[in-house]
């Protein structure tokens, strides 16, 4: 493969404003939302249903419990065993969407329309009335357990789970991830009640997308939902913030048989709905959002240090953060992040022209269409993402024009205020015995881990 | 996206879920009209025609991969892939990524044991210049000396990054390696390292001349354009480049295995894999959907006899996983599955066995039969959603299915599956002595201290 990073998005065209396809929205007596957007092309389904809550309301310490609930969702349900559960599902040739993220918890089935019923069933089932049975609770259990400590054979996931810790800090909802401590403090008992409190009506979200009859399957839906309990609808949690550091830090994970250095650079990001949003993205785009992008060009095109680089900023509901990310082999460890930094430093001291913004706004109008509104998949995930983040059809309907009226101040200044370069947070994984001495010049704080550790033990300085 | 009937006709219609697989899903391959054009240059074109977005996908297929290569020049084919988007004549360092990203498109491509597959996804609008950008890199590509090493650097570190650093991709080498003894299929796509290091500027224009034939290319458009304009486009900017020899044809045949081999690889891990790896067909053999099917019965899914077997029941495994993919040559047919940390390979190995054991004992039930035809439909149905998904489609059918024009066949091949055939192809195929069995294990921690 040629790109990593960039490989998974699709061009499109650039015309002057795309739109949300129609949907109709209502809420069922019991509180549950109800979207449904008809589009007859190639008959096929995409159903969801969205649970508000998702990592961020795991209670204390029983960090993961969001993520047993969820697989236990599709374990039996009071009518169908797991196995059945399972094989009622592959019989259609279905294809199970479950995940679940720090605001939401999504279940889905995407089908060919003619097993609309079956998949209503099915998904309603998982959704509303999981059997929880105990032999299936141990078992999800010890499994989630033992990909706790398998994932720290993928250097580039174990980097995911110790990342958190180290920028979020333990205060901070964001901070928590789940290990086998945390996984041995949740009992069924608490995942029942988590799935009480979160599965009601009034706090779940149920979307069609695809090629259906409206008036047919907007009944089979509302029967099927409408059953569901009111309960009452989460209460977020407020945003405490990002930790103020006082300088910049390291943390060294080590990994004694890495032949490469994977690393992160941290700042503070933005939240889902910042006003800054669209700036951001189109400066991004440029400094480590695209194949041609300033990071991507330094430290693969021109240098051939590593395979990609890019700059992340994810978009959750509290403020997260923004970092670059990538590898290079353990021996050019410094080389490539004195080339990062020093990307950083030049796109913060000289920001971007109006060529650069506007080869930007041409590259995301041209990516939006076909990565985010050509598959009734990704039509339903647009319309979950605007109702878990309380957004109107704006959002999609009038992105285009708040691209165009970006100017290149506007972008400047969100490169000002976004990317400052001092008190960044660094976590690098890779062999310390070879690098630890070269790499204590990025932080005043540096602290070592071994992976071998048991949990992603992050030191608090 | 084409319409292939009215839903609510169809809806009246539909009664069973078999009735509705026998009747949608052919009406649908059937309606992908497809014009096939070859280029007096000898390239094949096919275009497809789909106006509901205003945006294009172009697709190249060039029969060359690794198989093509030799010892010494392993991984030549996917260091190729990197050095395409590298510069030529018009076009020159950098520009063919930049023009295209400024004018709202993007690329990416992909190599294989036996093709290397270039992707455009472009407005509309931009569709005669991506032309021109494909037309320069195809007949002048640049060798720049400074280029090919920091380009070496970047597909060292793919390597490091797929292969070194990952126990799966380590393990998977090393039985693919003893697997294949003779056929080139036996060494890695992206090479070995010493061959990264190795390839001189003479292998790689040797290399471009003899796998970038107009002749030995699948060009395939799909999307918002017209048949007549691609034609037009693909006569000025394609035609004029050159007919050469295609690459000699791959002589070695690997000969039958006539004993099972083993192979372990000890590394740093919380957890073990076990893989098997077994010899079977080219993509064009009577039994290569028996095999498909079978895969499915094995693995896709939670309800397949694996899962139920290593992760459910027994729950020796995270997860399980059986394959087989199109190949020119006689491929392989794998099976892996990621143990939980602690497990004994070998206990794994013995749930396998038995689970292989009492398939072709006991047969394949019609209803696993019917959950694999309709699991392998449906992948391809969403695939075909998507502009990109056609073009792709499209010429896989063509480069390794005997011509798209089988794609509309699937369906008719689906429904002739048998239990019988699936059962044979598993007694056949997945014996012992036809298999290279590896195994990861974990080097004790203290070692790795």
């Amino acid at each position: 493969m040629r790109m990593v990073a960039f490989a998974l998005v699709l061009a499109a065209a650039s015309p002057a404003q795309v739109a949300l396809p129609p949907f109709s929205k209502r809420t069922l007596p019991n509180g549950v939302t109800l979207i449904l957007s008809p589009k007859r092309d190639v008959p096929l389904l995409s159903l969801r249903a969205i649970a508000l809550g998702g990592d961020e309301a795991d209670p204390p310490g029983m960090t993961g419990l969001a993520e047993v609930l969820q697989d236990l969702l599709r374990r039996g349900t009071t009518t169908l065993t797991a196995e059945q559960f399972a094989e009622e599902l592959d019989v259609l040739g279905a294809a199970w969407q479950g995940r679940v993220n720090w605001q939401a918890f999504t279940l889905g089935i995407d089908c060919l329309s003619a097993e609309s019923a079956k998949a209503v069933e099915l998904l309603a089932g998982a959704a509303l009335r999981p059997a929880f049975a105990e032999a299936e609770f141990k078992k999800a259990l010890a499994q989630r357990t033992d990909s706790v400590k398998a994932v720290k054979d993928q250097p580039e996931r174990a980097m995911m789970n110790y990342f958190p810790k180290f920028a979020f800090g333990p205060s901070h909802p964001y901070g928590r991830v789940a290990d086998e401590a945390s996984l041995g403090g949740i009992t069924r008992d608490a995942v029942v009640k988590q799935h009480q409190r979160l599965f009601g009506g009034r706090n779940l979200v149920v979307i069609a997308a695809g090629d259906f009859d409206e008036r047919a399957l907007g009944a089979a839906l509302e029967k099927a939902f409408g059953a569901a309990p009111a309960g009452t609808r989460y209460e977020w949690m407020k945003d405490p913030g990002l930790p103020r550091r006082k300088g910049p830090r390291l943390l060294l994970i080590d990994k004694p048989d890495a032949t490469q250095t994977y690393f992160f650079i941290a700042q503070d990001g933005i939240s889902r709905t910042d006003p800054d949003r669209v700036p951001l993205q189109i400066v991004n785009t440029l400094f480590g959002g695209r194949f041609t992008s300033l990071l991507n060009d330094a430290l693969r095109v021109s240098s051939g240090l590593t395979y990609g680089a890019q700059n992340r900023l994810p978009r959750d509901r509290m403020r997260s953060v923004n970092y670059i990310a990538t590898f290079t082999k353990s021996e050019t460890t410094v080389e490539a992040i004195d080339l990062a930094l020093k990307v950083l430093d030049g796109f913060v001291k000289n920001g971007i022209d109006a060529a650069g913004l506007e080869s930007a706004k041409n590259y995301i109008k041209g990516m939006y269409p076909t990565q985010t509104l050509e598959t009734h998949g990704q039509i339903a995930t647009v319309l979950g993402d605007l109702a878990v983040f309380d957004l109107n059809r704006g959002e999609v309907d009038d992105l285009f024009s708040s691209i165009d009226a970006v100017t290149v101040e506007r972008a400047n200044a969100a490169i000002r205020k976004h990317y400052r370069g001092d008190r960044l947070q660094l976590v690098l994984l890779g062999p310390a015995a070879k690098i630890r001495e070269q790499v204590k010049k990025y932080a005043s704080e540096m602290r070592v881990v071994s992976i071998n550790d048991t949990g992603f033990p992050v030191p608090e300085f | 996206m084409p319409v292939c009937a009215s839903t609510d006709n169809l809806n009246l219609m539909r009664t069973t879920l078999v009735f509705l697989l026998l009747t949608v899903f052919p009406v649908f391959c059937q309606s992908l009209k497809v014009a096939r054009h070859t280029l007096s240059n000898g390239m094949t074109v096919l275009i497809h025609e789909d106006h509901d977005l205003p945006n294009v996908a172009l697709y190249f297929f060039y029969k060359i991969g690794s198989r093509n290569e030799r010892p010494g020049t392993t991984g030549l084919s996917h260091f190729f892939e990197h050095m395409m988007f590298n510069g030529a004549k018009k076009y020159g360092p950098k520009q063919f990524d930049v023009v295209m990203e400024k004018n709202g498109g993007a690329n990416n491509a992909y190599t294989s044991e036996d093709v290397t597959v270039y992707t455009d996804w472009f407005a509309k609008a931009a569709t005669e210049l991506i032309f021109d950008m494909e037309a320069d890199r195809i007949r002048d590509l640049a060798f720049d000396p400074k280029v090919i090493e920091s380009e070496r650097g970047v597909v060292y570190s793919e390597r490091r990054l797929r292969t070194d650093n990952s126990n799966f991709g380590a393990l998977y080498e090393q039985v693919n390696a003893a697997a294949f003894t003779a056929h080139p299929y036996g060494w890695p796509v992206v090479g070995w390292p010493s061959d990264i290091e190795g390839w001189t500027m003479a292998d790689l224009k040797e290399h471009f001349r003899m796998g970038y034939a107009p002749n030995n290319c699948v060009m395939v458009v799909s999307g918002d354009i017209t048949e007549a304009t691609a034609l037009k486009l693909a006569k000025q900017y394609m035609e004029p480049i050159p007919r050469q020899e295609p690459p000699p044809p791959v002589r070695t045949v690997e000969p039958e295995q006539r004993g099972e081999r083993r192979v372990s690889i000890v590394k740093a891990a919380q957890a073990p894999i076990w893989m098997a790896m077994y010899h079977t067909v080219r993509s064009t053999d009577a039994s290569y959907w028996s095999l498909e099917a079978l895969a499915r019965v094995l693995g896709a899914g939670r309800s397949s006899r694996l899962h139920q077997r290593l992760v459910e029941r027994d729950q020796l495994a995270l997860s399980v996983s059986a394959r087989t993919g199109e190949s020119l040559d006689p491929g392989a047919f794998i099976i892996s599955a990621q143990l939980r940390p602690g497990v004994d390979a070998g206990a794994a190995e013995k749930a396998i066995d038995e689970e292989l054991a009492l398939l072709t004992k006991n047969g394949v039930k019609d209803r696993e039969i019917e959950k694999a035809r309709n699991q392998i439909r449906a992948e391809l149905y969403r695939d075909l959603s998507t502009i990109a998904g056609k073009a792709n489609q499209l010429g896989t059918w063509e480069v390794f299915h005997g011509g798209h024009e089988k794609l509309s066949e699937a369906e008719t091949m689906l429904g002739g599956l048998t239990p019988v055939q699936v059962r044979d192809a598993a007694a056949k195929y997945l014996q012992a002595r036809n298999r290279t069995v590896g195994v990861l294990v974990p080097e004790k921690k203290e070692a790795a201290q």
